[in-house]
């Protein structure tokens, strides 16, 4: 680490030298080809705080309606109409998948807004910390309604096992028990999905879903869909929160960074240049 | 629930997800040592805390079990069958070891012949869900089942025979508007993924941080 310190007196006593200097500098403290994937975080993680601050201080936004989303609305009325449950199913990944944590987020937000008009929400994971997180989120969901009497544990919950097809059929099973009124479909899903999506159809639930993984089987058997990023601002845009959806127009501001550099990328390749490709470490 | 198991539980967790991911991402993006070394120590301390909850969970199981077919509770016959299967497995791999040739040979017999049971039925459900998908109700169901029918046509020798050119068709359309959608989630799911985790440490996405707040 000292070794940077005089990189740095470097410049100061050189002047001229500056830039050159500063790339050895930096690639003195960061690993190579990881310089651009550090600075492109801390700008998102500074423009997630900017405009969270704007919002703070009354900027407004507008968000675009997700039909997806509007349904997930109807689907609670419609679910406190027939007397039947909801569900709500986060994937086949962990607690590391951020789509998990998508579906996590979706769960608690449909989950009070179930229990506020007395419907419940039921929900089954294929790896057991998921597991424990949903039984959790969903046991704040029912004390946040301010109806903490009505959460029982292991009622809401299941577990069919960490294994795609165990969690498919265990899931499939739980739909034809249950006859919720409508399904969400939101985390890391395959194969599992065709035997839930479809069972779900069978037994006339209104069907939600969003994942990166298999997206066409989803499109195949949801009457709506999520399209990528939508999952992760699913729960801003069911909550309306003003901080949270201030943050989605952060997150507008990056892919436009995103496309710039992706059209500068297009046009450099085109001239000959390799200077965008070395710069994401590619 | 007291105050300071409210305490324990809010800003405990979240100073150790806090302290965890920046030790995670300084190992990835740093040259130091000293952050390796960080980072692999909290790496075996969450492998230990690992094995520990699986125990826990082993016991959980077991007991739940227990309890609910001594009283003849829901499915409790699943449940001696589950038993019974916890046990032998445990003597198994504990007696011969977990990568011996009969440990192995057991588990994948099992496992995989479960899995072609399954992949079998798949069949069936994709059927049934294709009959409604590709009936064609407005455009986009038609352009859905024309791309569809194109690509089916591509693995299917004798429908090739029939019809060359949807092979051409086939491969443009999985090489340019295929490939570019599914190039545009992974980026955008990305962008959103980054999002949702600031979100999440900023404390402004309160469904899965109820977790810490029960």
């Amino acid at each position: 680490m000292l070794e940077n310190f005089k990189y740095i007196f470097v410049i100061y006593l050189k002047p001229g030298t500056m830039l050159p200097t500063l790339y050895s500098a930096v690639e003195q403290v960061i690993r190579p080809g990881r310089g651009f994937q550090l600075a492109f975080m801390i700008i998102i993680g500074i423009l997630c705080y900017l405009s969270y601050h704007m919002g703070k201080r009354g900027k407004t936004w507008e968000i675009r309606p997700i039909e997806a989303l509007e349904a997930t609305y109807e689907g609670i009325g419609r679910a406190a109409e027939m007397g039947r449950p909801v569900m709500m199913l986060p994937g086949i990944s962990d607690l590391g998948n951020p789509q998990t944590l998508a579906g996590l987020t979706v769960l608690g937000e449909v989950a009070q807004r179930g229990a506020e008009i007395g419907v419940p929400t039921v929900t089954s994971a294929s790896h057991s910390a998921v597991v424990s997180a949903a039984e959790a989120i969903i046991r704040s969901a029912y004390s946040a309604a301010g109806k903490p009497e009505l959460y029982t544990p292991g009622k809401y919950v299941r577990w069919f096992g960490w294994d795609q097809f165990a969690y498919a059929v265990g899931a499939a099973g739980h739909i034809l028990e249950e006859k919720p009124a409508m399904i969400i479909y939101l985390g890391y899903f395959l194969f599992d999905t065709i035997v839930d999506a479809e069972t779900g159809s069978r037994v006339g639930a209104i069907q939600i879903g969003g994942t990166i993984g298999s997206l066409d089987m989803i499109a195949q058997f949801c009457d709506y869909i999520l399209i990528g990023e939508e999952i992760y601002a699913a729960a801003a845009s069911i909550t309306k929160d003003k901080m949270a959806i201030s943050t989605i127009a952060g997150q507008d501001w990056i892919k436009l960074i995103v496309v710039a550099i992706m059209l500068l990328g297009v046009i450099s390749m085109a001239l000959g240049s390799k200077y965008i490709l070395d710069l994401l470490g590619v | 629930m007291s105050k300071s198991l409210i305490y324990v539980r809010t800003y405990l967790v979240r100073f150790i997800i806090i302290v965890g991911l920046l030790s995670a991402l300084a190992s990835w993006y740093l040259v130091s040592p000293q952050v390796d070394t960080v980072f692999n120590e909290l790496s075996i301390w969450n492998m230990m805390i690992s094995t520990f909850t699986l125990f826990v969970g082993l016991l959980t199981v077991v007991s739940r079990y227990v309890t609910n077919i001594t009283r003849r509770g829901a499915f409790w016959p699943y449940q001696i069958y589950a038993l019974i299967i916890i046990i032998v497995w445990i003597i198994m791999g504990v007696t011969v070891g977990i990568y011996s040739d009969i440990y192995q040979t057991a588990f994948l017999s099992t496992k995989i012949t479960l899995h072609i049971a399954i992949l079998g039925q798949l069949i069936f459900f994709m059927v049934s869900g294709a009959y409604r998908v590709f009936r064609m109700r407005n455009l986009r169901t038609a352009l859905f089942a024309i791309c569809a029918a194109s690509v089916a046509t591509l693995n299917s020798p004798w429908l090739l025979g029939v019809f060359p050119e949807a092979d051409k068709i086939s491969f443009w359309l999985l090489n340019n508007p295929a490939m570019a959608g599914q190039r545009a989630l992974v980026i955008s799911g990305a962008i959103g993924g980054l999002f949702l985790g600031f979100r999440l440490l900023f404390g402004l996405e309160k469904g899965a941080l109820r977790v810490t707040e029960a």
